[in-house]
């Protein structure tokens, strides 16, 4: 299918790790909604997932890379072999894991389906935002669309026979969705004439299905300004019929596609509607004025997928970078680093290249626990649903806690690491030839769009946080202070679990500190400040519990193994991975913590002319 | 190329049906070539715990070239393995590629070729398919002799080294057409061997045993919905004692051991210097 050559890499011991020993993915499974599913079946779709993302997109990362995509006479192309790939995942079912069997899927739990995308975004993170994209857009048609609407797009967009994407950013309004000056006219037979232009759509146009859905956020004549006052429409490239064949325009246009840092093989258009006056729109539901919630829940999915493309990108770097590291030899050990006869080591002999290593190998395994916590905690709440209201809502408010966590972290952290894993090549990582540099380029989109991280931060500080009267949050810090109160004294981790309790003290007093803030005039300015410094905190304090915990748990693991089994090592590495970060990343929390309580504001004091320039 | 169409020894046995086959594929679980294997220190084995294990690659490429005829003929693929209750693995893997079911000869223990060979005899005789297809070798101990031990204790034909004409990139395969042809009688297949200076063709008369060789076609990835559905397929356990096999072994493996670790090449400053030490030291040319 391509020349290309597949870099991607991961390990399916830590994956399995996490999935199954760190947060039991078997209480989950074999009972309602998941009955039909096992701890075989889990694995039998990871090993599959793996296989199919070395061997179908890995091989096309590259290649899709360099060549990019084309506009040609208003239609897009995707890079050589997309389409075909994109025909191999809906036939192989990859798409569907997690959806109802209600619309051809498996009703799988999303503990296992992060998991799964993870491979997929890792393997070409460009090609999997086509499909990720019309997946959302079908989960927020299965969810808030009519009936008929269910019955003529879910399945489709979920199978590959049309793709789907989502329109909120105009020239005027990126951050500031409500400012979209997309409108809708009401015509006679309900539809609605919407004209408009929207940009930066990924997958506004491609060649790989039949017929692309956008859902466009638009203003109804006459509705208010601002967020409230849009709706949600589902307008089709191409008329659809209510046999669900389609044909002719519907008078969307590609004005333009994006030349980008990076995911090239992803087109990011400018979309032209009704330029002609002949684009017509159906209203998601039926209900007016709604779009914004109903956009929500699609962006909350999203915005966990893009947490998902950080992690996905940090751990191939990391693995491409380990490799890289064990084989290439370059100066003597350190020990003899004077004696110019000197045997030549592998750079993974180096301490500094294994600082780098390590530090990429325990955020890379902390953001993965993070994240399937997140996926378990979507899991438990529908388990629960209906049968156990207050444990529901325990589990419903911690993806709400950590869903601003898991976008912000993971994509800060990606670019970081990734840039990181360039440190630990050398010359050959900033050079084509090897991933790592592609991966850098990649990921550092996942840090603005879905929300900008600000935006994300912004959302923990000032909703997420107030939630439910601070409960959620309250919920999430007793469960780490249960965490340190079992381990403070534990014989090899008692120091880092003091660490933790520290970091802790840290997020709690700044926490009082942002509740003092609001409620002070002159002070509100410092809470958008501190925002992104809080959010880091937080989530450093949930990634190092959790590494903590995966240490205590390999640690009782590993009694059970033999010396010579590769599962002692393994458990090993969760060892170290959890103290260099207690050791390395904690006391962050609580310098940054001394840091909040300066109540510095200096970047709202400095007027902007003394910024300089001209 | 050449082109030498050769009729097998054929003997009697009823057909399944008119059109199906019924195909019986053999689903051996063996190492993870991407796992370090180890020998033991003692040699007595290599150091099982932690590794990976797989369907045998061959194995594999039987089971998709299977479901390839039977979606083209109808009929069914049955996936037979020996071993520890582990090796379901094995066949739920093949039940999700699509095969209809499957067989598990429990037996932990040593086992030679002969003793599978044997095994398989009674399951096709219990199962009375059309063809066996079987891969041509095992990754792990590479023995290449299962398959034709079991053609000669069920007096059948054999066809060995299947592969075909065309390219892995071809249209065929994309399609998905199966490489065996089976013959509008349902009484014959035709089989496209790998041979040492080309392709031979070789028509045996059904039932036959066939072994396939890599490149035969390049097996689907389990699907979801195959995953899925493979848990509530039936899978049959037998025994050597229901089966009325001794499987005393009477290859005994004495001893493991790594192959001694490859020297570190040198390179040398020329062509002529190259030849020289081909010709003199190595005595190779
Ligand atoms: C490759 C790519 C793909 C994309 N895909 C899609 C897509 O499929 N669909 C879609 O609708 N959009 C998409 N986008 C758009 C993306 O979501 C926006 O770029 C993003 O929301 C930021 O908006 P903006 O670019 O206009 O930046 P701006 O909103 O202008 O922001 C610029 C800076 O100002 C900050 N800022 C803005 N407003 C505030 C505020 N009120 N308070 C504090 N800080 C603020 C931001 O944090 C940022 O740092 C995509 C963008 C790119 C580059
Ligand atoms: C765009 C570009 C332009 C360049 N321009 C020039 C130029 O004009 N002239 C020129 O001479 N060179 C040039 N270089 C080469 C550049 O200086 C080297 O890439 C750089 O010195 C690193 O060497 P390396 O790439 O071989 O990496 P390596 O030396 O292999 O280093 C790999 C990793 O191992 C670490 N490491 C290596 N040895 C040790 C040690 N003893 N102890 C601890 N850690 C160690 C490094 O810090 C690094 O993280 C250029 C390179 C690039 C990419």
């Amino acid at each position: 299918m391509s020349t290309g050559i597949n870099t991607y890499k991961t390990d399916l011991r830590e994956i399995f790790f996490t999935l199954f020993e760190q947060f039991g993915f078997d209480q989950v499974v074999g009972q309602e909604p998941f009955e039909a599913w096992g701890p075989e079946e889990a694995k039998a779709v990871l090993q599959e997932g793996y296989r199919f993302s070395k061997e179908v997109l890995g091989p096309l990362n590259a290649t899709g890379d360099r060549e990019g995509c084309r506009l040609e006479n208003g239609q897009v192309f995707t890079p050589k072999g997309f389409k075909e790939a994109w025909q191999k995942l809906y036939e192989q079912g990859f798409k569907s894991v997690s959806v109802s069997p209600e619309h051809g899927g498996q009703g799988g739990p999303m503990m296992m389906q992060v998991l799964l995308e993870e491979m997929l975004s890792g393997a070409n993170s460009a090609f999997n935002m086509y499909p990720g994209l019309a997946f959302g857009a079908a989960e927020l048609l299965a969810e808030c669309g009519t009936a008929e609407q269910k019955k003529l797009y879910v399945e489709r967009m979920l199978n590959g026979t049309w793709g789907g994407t989502m329109c909120l950013t105009e020239p005027h309004a990126g951050s500031d969705v409500g400012a979209s000056k997309t409108v809708a006219k009401k015509n006679a037979d309900g539809t609605y004439s919407i004209r408009g232009t929207k940009i930066f759509i990924s997958g506004g146009d491609h060649d790989m299905a039949g017929n692309v859905i956008h859902l466009v956020l638009a203003r109804i004549d006459g509705a208010t300004p601002g967020t409230k006052g849009l709706s949600l429409f589902i307008v089709p490239k191409l008329r659809v019929g209510a046999d669900g064949s389609s044909s002719g325009s519907n008078d969307v246009s590609v004005g333009s596609i994006e030349h980008k840092m990076g995911i090239n093989g992803s087109a990011t258009c400018v979309l032209n509607f009704g330029e002609n006056d002949g684009c017509l729109g159906e209203l998601v539901g039926g209900v007016e004025h709604a779009g914004m919630s109903q956009m929500f829940r699609m962006m909350n999915g999203a915005r966990i997928a893009v947490g998902i493309q950080g992690l996905a990108l940090a751990s191939a770097a990391y693995f491409n970078a380990l490799d890289y590291a064990k084989d290439r030899k370059q100066g003597a050990h350190f020990t003899k680093f004077k004696d110019p006869t000197a045997p030549r080591v592998s750079i993974i002999e180096h301490p500094d290249v294994r600082r780098m290593l390590l530090d990429l190998k325990a955020h890379v395994e902390g953001i993965r626990a993070l994240l399937v916590k997140l996926a378990m905690h979507t899991d438990k709440a529908r388990m629960m649903a209906g049968k156990d209201d207050e444990q529901a809502a325990y589990h419903r408010g911690q993806v709400e806690l950590l869903t601003p966590l898991v976008k912000a972290y993971s994509s800060d952290q990606a670019f970081r690491l990734c840039a990181q894993a360039i440190q630990v090549y050398g010359g050959a990582g900033y050079c084509q030839d090897y991933p790592v540099e592609q991966y850098t380029r990649d990921s550092k989109i996942f840090s603005i769009y879905e929300g900008t991280n600000h935006i994300q931060a912004m959302d923990l500080v000032g909703r997420k946080m107030g939630q439910a009267g601070g409960a959620h949050f309250q919920q999430f810090m007793a469960d780490v202070g249960g965490f340190v109160e079992t381990h403070r004294e534990h014989p090899v981790y008692g120091e880092a679990v003091r660490q933790l309790a520290a970091a802790q003290e840290g997020i709690m007093s700044s926490a009082m500190a942002v509740l003092g803030w609001s409620q002070d005039a002159a002070k509100v300015p410092l809470i958008p400040l501190s925002a992104n410094r809080f959010l880091q905190m937080m989530s450093e304090l949930a990634v190092g519990w959790l590494l903590l915990d995966a240490a205590v748990i390999a640690e009782k693991a590993a009694e059970k193994v033999s010396e010579s089994s590769p599962d002692k090592a393994f458990y090993e590495g969760k060892k170290w991975s959890a103290l260099w970060f207690a050791r390395n990343v904690l006391p962050n929390v609580e310098q940054a913590a001394r840091m909040m309580a300066l109540e510095d504001s200096s970047p709202v004091e400095i007027p902007v002319e003394a910024f300089g320039g001209n | 190329m050449v082109d030498v169409p050769v009729s097998c020894r054929s003997r009697e046995y009823p057909l399944f049906k008119e059109k199906d086959v019924k195909i019986l594929v053999t689903a051996k679980r063996v190492e993870d070539p991407e796992s370090k294997i180890k020998v033991k220190p003692d040699g007595s084995d290599i150091v099982r715990e932690g590794l990976k294990y797989k369907i045998n690659p061959f194995d594999e490429i039987g089971v998709e070239e299977g479901l390839r005829l039977v979606a083209k003929h109808g009929g069914e693929v049955v996936v037979v393995s020996i071993g520890g209750k582990e090796v379901q693995e094995q066949l739920r893997h093949a039940l999700a590629m699509g095969a209809q079911r499957a067989v598990w000869v429990n037996h932990t223990g040593a086992l030679d070729q002969m003793g599978v060979a044997g095994l398989l005899q009674k399951v096709v005789e219990k199962e009375k398919p059309d063809l066996v297809v079987l891969g041509k070798q095992s990754i792990d101990d590479d023995q290449n002799q299962v398959g034709q031990y079991l053609a000669e204790y069920l007096g059948w034909g054999q066809a060995t080294f299947a592969s075909k004409v065309e390219s892995l990139e071809s249209e065929q395969e994309k399609s998905k057409t199966p490489a065996l042809q089976v013959g509008a009688d349902g009484k014959t297949v035709q089989v496209v061997r790998e041979v040492d200076n080309g392709l031979a063709t070789l028509e045996c008369q059904l039932p036959a045993v066939v072994t396939t060789d890599l490149r035969l076609n390049l097996p689907r990835y389990a699907s979801l919905p195959g995953i899925m559905k493979a848990k509530s397929k039936p899978i049959e356990e037998l025994t050597p004692e229901k089966l009325g096999v001794d499987v005393t072994p009477k290859v005994q493996v004495v001893k493991l051991a790594s192959p001694p670790e490859r020297k570190a090449g040198i390179k040398v400053p020329d062509v002529a210097t190259l030849v020289d030490k081909l010709r003199n030291e190595a005595k190779v040319v």
